[in-house]
């Protein structure tokens, strides 16, 4: 008579064992008998074998299916990484967290609280932009003026808050960054460019002496839109519209190379460009303008 | 780029690193996982039929779901098992609203049709590609529970993991590679 351990380990063994044990998934206490019966037993090993063989066959076919559908991974690695840092920062201000960690009941009395708040203050039925301005609003009175140092001798470089607070669309890290040329230079029409110049008082302006330009600019999530925009002077000082355009392009590429958080791109050019150029130029004064960026085709938005 | 010399480049890019916040210890986390499991995830949403845009959309959500995940300090329990089921549930869900065929065999076909991988011997490459195109349509003819634990398993998942990505049981999962197996070798007159 056979032991019962000598039966089972004479006995073939099933496609199914030969896979558990080619991937190593069998229930402990039946390894040893599937590897001595493998250790003894040549059909089973060719079967193994076979198996074994199927399977890189099919892992082969797979990838070369597949992989070369694959895109590098550089460009989706920046884009996460900037949307963690976003993530992160809004974390850190308390805001989608606190509300996710809300129960349902809590979250809905909170946010019935804030529209009855809203609505009171008149504020819930403006116009769309109405809170994204309030914000940039709130920015700007929190700002003391005297951040830019010298404004006395750059009247005009800094908007009138009251009359461009600055506006945005909501927008992703990933549009941002892969908006083309165009886009991102972004072309004012000639008649909200009139709108603006009315706005500010200016008549018949001087074909060099202005350029409509985008407090945020589009790069940056800045709307079209004539609280986003002001007669911006181009010549003969030292805080003109050249300058802004540098600062404008130094926080696109910080914002699409994941160093920079959009929101704080946007904020930070709001609040006081001038400030927000010494800070990421690290100069108290604009860098001298190359030559060749101030060819007229490399000119963003000069305005005539 | 603003004007600026060779000693300003350097002083700007140190400045710049200054400058950026450093990434938490989560954010940390989630892209190490990005970067191991980037590509197998993105090859198992292409295989529902989505694009290569979408599989990739699909990928970013599922590690931006996972930064939440563990800043709510959630269970930490089999991660690359949590991920792969939110990407398989993305891709699903991606796939339904492209209206797409779900014949995933359209999508494979036409890349078996376009890679063709340059091998110096004409035959061998011809016959290497019949035999792969075979292959595919063996897979591609699979119930749909069965491919999926075929392609999660080729990138490397283990049976506990395959159960829970797709909701069946450990059984299920070694059945259903055993049969898909056995149909890929009778293909190849095994």
């Amino acid at each position: 008579m056979l032991g019962e351990d000598q039966q089972l380990s004479e006995m073939h063994l099933s496609d199914e064992e030969l896979l558990l044990a080619a991937d190593g998934e069998l229930v402990t206490g039946r390894t040893a008998q599937v590897q001595a019966h493998l250790a003894a037993c040549w059909d089973c090993r060719a079967r193994m074998a076979e198996i074994e063989s199927t399977i890189a066959e099919f892992v082969r076919a797979h990838r070369r299916t597949l992989d070369p559908q694959l895109p590098p991974i550089e460009g989706p690695r920046a884009q996460l990484r900037a949307e963690l840092a976003q993530l992160s920062s809004q974390r850190e201000t308390g805001s989608w967290r606190g509300w996710c960690q809300l129960p349902a009941a809590r979250a809905a009395a909170v946010v019935l609280l804030i529209c009855c708040l809203a609505v009171g203050a008149g504020w819930f039925f403006g116009p769309p932009h109405k809170l994204r301005e309030s914000f940039y609003e709130a920015w700007h009175d929190g700002w003391s003026g005297a951040s830019s140092g010298n404004l006395a001798s750059e009247q005009g470089a800094i908007p009138n808050r009251s009359l461009t607070p600055g506006a945005t669309r909501s927008v992703s890290i990933g549009e941002v960054c892969s908006m083309a040329h165009e886009e991102v230079v972004g072309e004012v029409s000639t008649s909200l460019r009139q709108e603006v110049f009315r706005e500010y008082g200016i008549r018949n302006p001087r074909a060099d002496d202005y350029e409509i330009d985008y407090l945020i600019a589009p790069g940056l999530g800045g709307t079209e839109d004539i609280r986003n925009l002001w007669p911006e002077p181009y010549q003969s000082r030292t805080w003109n519209a050249h300058v802004k355009d540098a600062l404008e392009e130094r926080l696109h590429e910080m914002v699409c190379a994941g160093n920079l958080d959009l929101s704080a791109a946007q904020r930070d050019i709001a609040v006081d460009w001038i400030a927000a150029y010494k800070k990421y130029f690290h100069t108290a004064e604009p860098l001298s303008v190359r030559s060749d960026l101030m060819q007229p085709d490399l000119m963003r938005r000069a305005q005539r | 780029m603003p004007p600026m010399d060779s000693t300003n480049e350097l002083t700007f890019s140190s400045a710049d690193a200054a400058l950026s916040a450093k990434p938490s210890e989560i954010e940390r986390e989630v892209l190490g996982l990005f970067e191991q499991y980037r590509n197998p995830l993105l090859r198992y949403g292409l295989s529902f039929g989505i694009s290569a845009h979408d599989a990739e959309e699909v990928v970013q959500e599922v590690f931006l779901s996972l930064f939440r995940h563990l800043q709510l300090r959630r269970s930490r329990k089999n991660l690359r098992g949590w991920i792969f089921r939110v990407t398989h549930n993305l891709a699903l869900k991606q796939r339904h609203a492209n209206q797409k065929s779900l014949n995933r065999m359209a999508a494979d076909g036409a890349v078996a049709e376009e890679q063709f991988d340059p091998s110096p011997n004409a035959e061998e490459q011809l016959s290497s590609e019949q035999g792969r195109k075979r292959l595919l349509a063996v897979v591609q003819a699979l119930p749909e529970t069965d491919q999926d634990c075929l392609r999660l398993r080729a990138e490397g998942l283990r049976y506990r993991e395959i159960a829970e990505v797709l909701g069946i049981s450990l059984g299920a999962v070694s059945i259903s590679l055993t049969r898909s197996l056995a149909r890929l070798m009778r293909a190849e007159g095994r």
